[in-house]
């Protein structure tokens, strides 16, 4: 005698629980990852302690506190101070800008200075008070 | 007589939908309890155009919008006390660099104060820790 097994039924898969858990785990992923990336401005030894010897004198660049930028006393837009910058280093590699920023200028426009200058290819660039913010009991 | 009551039926609970909403929330939770910076003390780092290599340095120090400065906990630190602990890890005399992480908003002031107070306690080099921005304006 032939026993007949039952047939099986084919489900069918449902697609939208299947496209609903793919786009909730891209979203997961999109949100759960971190893009920033993080990156680091490096200051040059204060003047004087040895740690940059330039062959030429410094080039001075002031930042005032509204972040317009002076090179040598002289105000220059953000590009002609890239370019000054530049024609420096071309000149000599290891030329030393010294930036003076106000005290009242905020981290920003310091590091905006500082990305202009490594920009035009400086190297060495530190920091030093501006001469109006001297405090004279440092000395 | 007697009258025939139509029977309840009992439905399965369908799990996928309950499954969903849970990851929804989850999903929610995520982005709502997401902290705006990526420092402690609300510290949003200072955006650069430029590229650089990130190399954590072995001593960090916070600058925060504040214009105070934090060591690992949430208690502003004297620029003294700060000295005190680079000059006994002996980073100055290791030729190591010291990390700063400052807040955008801070002020120049600080940032050569504390320049300062690393020159004398013998610390060369500073690296300020930036988020990398190429298409970032310094909004001069």
């Amino acid at each position: 005698m032939r026993i007949e097994r039952p047939k099986r039924k084919l489900e069918a898969v449902g697609l939208t629980p299947l496209i609903d858990m793919i786009f909730l785990l891209l979203l997961f992923f999109l949100l759960g990852s971190d893009f920033v990336r993080f990156s680091q401005s490096q200051l040059a030894p204060p003047r004087g302690t040895g740690g940059t010897e330039g062959m030429s004198q410094p080039a001075i660049i002031t930042l005032n506190e509204t972040g317009r930028v002076q090179w040598n006393g002289v105000a220059v837009t953000r590009p002609q101070l890239q370019a000054r910058a530049a024609d420096l280093v071309d000149t000599d590699a290891e030329q030393l800008f010294v930036v003076m920023p106000a005290a009242a200028a905020e981290v920003q426009q310091v590091v905006g200075v500082m990305d202009d200058l490594a920009e035009a290819g400086a190297r060495a660039v530190t920091l030093e008070r501006d001469v109006f913010d001297i405090d004279l009991s440092d000395f | 007589m007697k009258i025939d009551r139509p029977r309840r039926k009992f439905k399965t609970i369908d799990l996928l939908p309950l499954i969903n909403v849970v990851f929804l929330l989850i999903l929610f939770v995520l982005i709502a309890g997401r902290p705006t910076t990526d420092h402690p003390n609300e510290i949003e780092v200072a955006l650069s155009t430029q590229e650089a290599a990130y190399i954590a340095a072995p001593f960090s120090v916070r600058l925060g919008a504040d214009d105070k400065f934090y060591l690992a906990g949430n208690a502003p630190k004297s620029l003294s006390e700060i000295a005190a602990q680079v000059a006994q890890t002996g980073i100055g005399a290791q030729g190591l660099a010291v990390e700063l992480i400052a807040d955008r908003r801070a002020h120049a002031a600080a940032l050569m104060d504390f320049r300062q107070a690393m020159a004398k306690a013998g610390v060369g080099e500073i690296r300020i820790k930036t988020e990398f921005a190429p298409e970032q304006g310094h909004g001069n």
